[in-house]
């Protein structure tokens, strides 16, 4: 697992009430007894570590937050764009 | 259970505190009895220009640790500090009420009050967003501000389902949340609610703003003293559990006194100047509510800021309302000690007159070494003592010309 898949599943790991060990890219969200505000703290603190922007409302379903592989790879993303923006500036 | 007129007696079976001299009832009693002062040195943020620089601060408070038996509230660990208090308060008093669950979670109240809310949050929210430019504020933030989120808190932890709200009435908040309870249980509405008021507002916004009313003394709280020169920022929270007698009765609750006498008056007059007639006529209609003559009052606990303006107003308003007997009974301000908490004051101070009673034993006005000529009544200074107490007035009178008046009375027979 490279860095940002490390500091993601650490992070989720702070918000849950019962942290466990066993998370990997294909741990399913719905698995780790996430609720809305911990959705909304672990969005904060994942931002706050990659400095990017996630696009997430919590009145809608979060199709691209199944599984912390899912997240990760959005987080991916976001940080390539975010990359690229700055290099455009 | 609703009597005829809908004139229902209301008594306290619990009673929770957290104060800068103590974080439970028993430890801040204690204090009381030692004439301890709860003012010291300002800390916990950068101080910077500050010019004041003591309060009473509730100091070593271990949330985690007080708050391990919540429950059903998943987030009070994450709430503000001022929530922390409240739900501190509420699991204590709840404990020494006894109630595992309510009969009708629909009759059960929860009014938890709180003069400014999660303000130490606010400055915080600020301080990331204007000057360390933070891209967004903490996810909770919201929540914590509310000023309605400990009552929303209590209420959630102890499965409360009918009025949950907060009040906001400055130094008379508590006082107000203890009585409007108090009507509701009187008049049928509930059959129990938790009550009271918490505050937790110290950080450098706020010592500012205090600084700029320059009502805030750089040395000490000294209510009724010649050289008292102003009032000293304190936090902390006092909760109650109040019941129908019936509702305690029925359940085998101990009763720890009646909540007999409750008025709330304005002075509709000026926003800083306290007027005499609307403190007076709070304290005469709350005789009047209790259906006691003046003389029954034997400790009246007394809103005693340690302004010049109030200490001497408020003295004023008891010789008016209780004549000869202003001077036979004993009036002591327990800010002395634990300082001006704010709306929270008179939750802790209504927990100061159901001890006095329980204990026959009066608290005392520390740092009275010398009393204003025109402050001439028993303050009980410095130590407390021994008298019977069978019935005491709590006063809270709040900027704003905003005035609320408790009477405690022994369990009824």
């Amino acid at each position: 697992m490279d860095e940002v898949a490390t500091k993601i599943i650490d992070i989720l790991k702070k918000h849950m009430k019962e942290p466990r060990d066993d998370i990997g890219l294909a741990t399913a969200l719905t698995d780790l007894k996430i609720e809305s505000l911990d959705l909304a703290m672990i969005v904060f603190d994942i931002e706050d570590t990659f400095g990017i922007e996630i696009p997430y409302n919590a009145n809608e379903e979060a199709a691209d937050f199944k599984t912390v592989g899912s997240v990760v790879d959005r987080v991916r993303s976001l940080i390539a764009s975010s990359g690229a923006a700055a290099a455009k500036a | 259970m609703t009597e005829v007129g809908g004139g229902r007696r209301v008594v306290v079976t619990g009673m929770g505190v957290v104060t800068p001299i103590g974080h439970t009832v028993s430890e801040f009693w204690a204090s009381c009895r030692r004439s301890q002062s709860g003012v010291g040195a300002l800390g916990g943020f950068p101080l910077d220009d500050l010019k004041i620089l003591i309060a009473a601060q509730v100091k070593d408070f271990d949330h985690k640790a007080r708050l391990r038996h919540y429950k059903r509230d998943k987030i009070i660990l994450h709430a503000d500090r001022y929530s922390w208090f409240a739900a501190a308060a509420a699991h204590e008093a709840m404990q020494q009420a006894a109630i595992g669950a309510f009969a009708d979670a629909y009759r059960a109240a929860c009014i938890i009050g709180s003069g400014a809310g999660g303000l130490v949050t606010v400055e915080a929210a600020y301080r990331d967003l204007f000057i360390h430019n933070k891209r967004a504020t903490h996810p909770l933030t919201l929540l914590r501000i509310i000023g309605s989120s400990a009552a929303a808190h209590v209420g959630i932890e102890y499965g409360v389902r009918g009025p949950t709200f907060a009040t906001c009435s400055a130094c008379s908040t508590a006082a107000h949340a203890i009585g409007i309870g108090r009507d509701y249980i009187r008049h049928g509405l509930v059959d129990v609610a938790i009550v009271g008021a918490s505050e937790s507002v110290i950080n450098y916004g706020t010592m500012k703003a205090w600084q700029a009313m320059h009502v805030l003394s750089p040395e000490g709280c000294f209510p009724f003293a010649k050289k008292r020169n102003g009032t000293v920022l304190a936090e902390g929270a006092g909760v109650l559990v109040l019941e129908s007698e019936a509702h305690a009765k029925a359940r085998g609750a101990k009763v720890l006194a009646e909540l007999c006498g409750f008025v709330m008056t304005s002075d509709s007059r000026d926003m800083v100047n306290p007027d005499i007639d609307g403190p007076s006529e709070a304290m005469r209609l709350a005789l009047e509510d209790a259906k006691l003559p003046p003389t029954a009052i034997d400790y009246l606990n007394a809103h005693g800021t340690a302004t010049t303006i109030n200490d001497r107003n408020e003295t004023n308003a008891i010789k008016r309302v209780f004549g000869k007997h202003a001077y036979a009974m004993s009036v002591s301000s327990t800010k002395s000690m634990h300082g001006h908490p704010l709306g929270a004051g008179g939750g802790i101070e209504a927990v100061a007159c159901l001890k006095a009673m329980e204990e026959s034993w009066v608290p005392p006005t520390i740092g009275l070494d010398e009393p204003d000529p025109e402050c001439d009544l028993d303050y009980v200074p410095n130590v407390g003592r021994d008298r019977k107490v069978g019935y005491a007035m709590s006063n809270s009178f709040a900027f704003g010309g905003l005035n609320a008046v408790l009477v405690f009375g022994p369990p009824p027979a």
